[in-house]
C-alpha cells in the first residue's frame, strides 16, 4: 500500500519535473526575447543620446523607456524626427532606423532617431501567431540579429485589456486591443495607460524639441489599401505629395499619397500634427509577412516576401502593390528598407521648398544603394568598432558615450605627428599658439550650451588629446585646461 | 487611474500565482480523477501560470 503510494508520488514528481523542464525551455526563449539587446554601431555624427524618460520621468525603469539618438550638425536649420518600431512586427522600420544611424552625416540642422518607439512591443511576438522571434542580416563580417516583435505593448506591461478602447481626448471608440497599440494612443496622457504614457512622452519630446518634421515608418500587408504610401497631416501634405510625385514620376519606386483623415484618431499622422507644430508624415512599405493569407510564416518570408498563396492573390490583382512575376513575387527586406530611407530623404529634400528656414541637410544610404548592395553592406561590425560607437537598444538608461576616437585621432594625431617633428625645437611655439586657437573654440560651446550641450561636450573633448599631448611636452598646455575649466 | 490600473495589473499576477498553487496542490492531493493523464495535465497547466508569476510571459 505504502509502496503504491510512493510510486504515485514519484510519478507526480516526475510529471512536475518534466513540466518544469518544459517551462524552463519555453521560459528561456521568452526571457531572451524580452531582454534581447539589438546592437548598433552609430555613425560619428552622433552628438547625444536622450531618453523618453527625459520628457516623462514616470517611464524611467519601465519597458516604455527607449533611447533617442541625436545627430546635431551644429549648423542652424530645421529638425527631423525619424521613428522606427512603432509596430515592431514591421521590422524594416527599425532596420531602416539602424542603417540610418550607422551611416548618417548631417550638414545642417538636427536629426533625431528613435529606432524602437514601442520598446515594450519588441519584447514578444504576436500572440497566437507562430513566427520566428528574430531575423538575421548577413554581412561581410558575420551575421547581425534583430528582433521581430509584436504590434502591441507586451501584456506584462499593460494588462488586462478593457472591453472597449476609447481614444483620449477624442472619445472615439476603437477596437479593444488597440488599447495597447501605440499608433492608436496618440496624443496620449500622463495619467493614462502604459501605452498612452509612451505616446504622451513622444508628443512631449516633439513639443519640447520643437521638431519641424516627423516621419513615422510602418509596413503594411500588401492586401491593405494603404500600402506603399505616404499618409500626411494636412500641414505636411505639400511635402508628401511632392515627394510622392518625385519618387513615382522619376521611376525610383511607386509611392502613393493619402491625406490623413480628420476622423481617424490616435494615429501619428493625425495627432502629431494636431497636438504639436510638427509636420507629420507616416510611411508604409509592403510587408507580405503580415498578410493574412500567407503560408508558413518564416524568417525567409520576412526577408524575401515570397509566398505561394499570396502569389495567387497577386495574379488575380487582389494586392495593392505589385506582386507578380515582374518583381518575382517578392518584397525583399533591402527593398523595403531602401524605400523608407529614400522616402524619408525625399521629404527632407522638399521641406525647404515650403519652409526654407526649416531646412535639414542629411545623407544616408539610398534606395538604389540598398537594392544593389543589400542591408548588410551598411552595417558595421560592433566587435571592431570604437566602443564609443556601439550602443545597445534597451530600456535601461545609459548616457552618451562621447565622440568616437577615430573622429578625434585624425584631427589630433596628424598635427601631433607633424608638430613634434617640426616643432620640437620650437616646442614652445605651438604650446603658445594652441591656447590662442582653442580659446575662441572653448568660448563657442560655452555660448551654445543653453541650446545644446553636446557640442560643448564634444568640441573640447575633440581638442583634449591635443591639449594632453601638449601637456606631456610643455606645462604651458595646462593653460587651456584651466581656461576650459574657467569657461 | 494609474494606481487603479496598477492594482488591477498586479491583481492578475496574484491570481496567476494562486491558480498555480491550486494546480500544484491538485497535482499531489486530489480525490477524483486519479489517473496518470490527469497528473500530466495538472503539471502541464502549471507552466503558463509559473511563467506569468515569474514575469517572463
Amino acid at each position: 500500500m505504502t509502496e503504491s503510494k510512493n510510486t504515485k508520488i514519484s510519478v507526480k514528481l516526475l510529471c512536475l519535473a518534466l513540466a518544469l523542464v518544459l517551462a524552463a525551455v519555453a521560459g528561456y526563449s521568452f526571457y531572451d526575447q524580452r531582454h534581447y539587446k539589438e546592437t548598433v554601431v552609430v555613425s560619428d555624427a552622433l552628438t547625444d543620446v536622450r531618453w523618453l524618460s527625459d520628457y516623462v520621468p514616470e517611464l524611467e525603469g519601465t519597458f516604455g523607456d527607449t533611447p533617442i539618438f541625436v545627430f546635431d550638425s551644429g549648423v542652424e536649420g530645421g529638425s527631423l524626427l525619424y521613428c522606427g518600431g512603432t509596430h515592431p512586427y514591421e521590422p524594416a522600420t527599425s532596420l531602416s532606423a539602424f542603417i540610418m544611424m550607422e551611416n548618417i552625416q548631417v550638414e545642417k540642422g538636427v536629426v533625431y532617431v528613435i529606432p524602437q518607439c514601442s520598446f515594450s512591443a519588441t519584447t514578444l511576438g504576436v500572440q497566437g501567431n507562430a513566427y520566428p522571434p528574430y531575423f538575421t542580416i548577413e554581412t561581410e563580417w558575420g551575421e547581425q540579429k534583430y528582433k521581430i516583435g509584436e504590434r502591441n505593448t507586451n501584456p506584462l506591461d499593460q494588462w488586462p485589456d478593457n472591453f472597449t478602447y476609447i481614444n483620449y481626448p477624442s472619445g472615439q471608440s476603437q477596437a479593444y486591443n488597440d488599447l495597447r497599440n501605440l499608433n492608436r494612443c496618440y496624443p496620449g496622457r500622463l495619467d493614462g495607460t502604459f501605452t498612452e504614457r509612451v505616446a504622451y512622452a513622444i508628443m512631449e519630446f516633439i513639443r519640447t524639441e520643437e521638431i519641424d518634421i516627423s516621419i513615422d515608418s510602418h509596413e503594411a500587408s500588401i492586401m491593405y489599401p494603404v500600402v506603399g504610401t505616404y499618409v500626411a497631416h494636412q500641414n505636411a501634405e505639400n511635402i508628401a505629395m511632392m515627394a510622392s510625385m518625385d519618387l513615382t514620376g522619376n521611376g525610383i519606386f511607386d509611392m502613393k499619397y493619402e491625406a490623413s483623415p480628420n476622423s481617424l484618431k490616435g494615429f501619428t499622422h493625425r495627432e502629431w500634427g494636431d497636438y504639436s507644430d510638427t509636420l507629420a508624415i507616416l510611411m508604409e512599405t509592403p510587408e507580405p509577412f503580415i498578410d493574412r493569407i500567407v503560408g508558413p510564416i518564416t524568417e525567409d518570408l520576412m526577408m524575401t516576401g515570397q509566398d505561394l498563396f499570396l502569389s495567387f492573390a497577386g495574379d488575380k490583382g487582389l494586392t495593392y502593390v505589385e506582386y507578380s512575376e515582374e518583381n518575382n513575387y517578392s518584397w525583399p527586406m533591402e527593398v523595403r528598407v531602401g524605400r523608407h530611407l529614400t522616402g524619408a530623404a525625399k521629404c527632407l529634400e522638399y521641406l525647404p521648398m515650403f519652409y526654407p528656414e526649416k531646412e535639414v541637410i542629411a545623407t544616408w544610404p539610398s534606395y538604389d544603394e540598398l537594392v544593389e548592395q543589400g542591408c548588410g553592406a551598411f552595417l558595421h561590425d560592433p566587435s571592431t568598432a570604437d566602443p564609443n560607437q556601439v550602443y545597445e537598444i534597451y530600456c535601461e538608461r545609459y548616457e552618451y558615450k562621447g565622440p568616437i576616437a577615430s573622429k578625434e585621432e585624425p584631427a589630433a594625431e596628424e598635427p601631433a605627428a607633424e608638430e613634434p617633428a617640426v616643432e620640437e625645437p620650437v616646442a614652445e611655439e605651438p604650446a603658445a599658439e594652441e591656447p590662442a586657437v582653442e580659446e575662441p573654440v572653448a568660448e563657442e560651446p560655452a555660448a551654445e550650451e543653453p541650446a545644446a550641450e553636446e557640442p560643448a561636450a564634444e568640441e573640447p573633448a575633440a581638442e583634449e588629446p591635443v591639449a594632453e599631448e601638449s601637456a606631456a611636452e610643455e606645462p604651458a598646455a595646462e593653460e587651456p585646461a584651466a581656461e576650459e575649466a574657467a569657461a | 487611474m494609474i494606481l487603479t490600473e496598477a492594482i488591477i495589473h498586479y491583481a492578475y499576477f496574484v491570481m496567476a500565482g494562486i491558480i498555480g498553487i491550486l494546480l500544484l496542490k491538485n497535482l499531489f492531493k486530489r480525490e477524483k480523477r486519479q489517473g496518470l493523464v490527469y497528473d500530466i495535465v495538472y503539471a502541464y497547466c502549471i507552466i503558463p501560470f509559473l511563467l506569468r508569476v515569474l514575469y517572463i510571459k
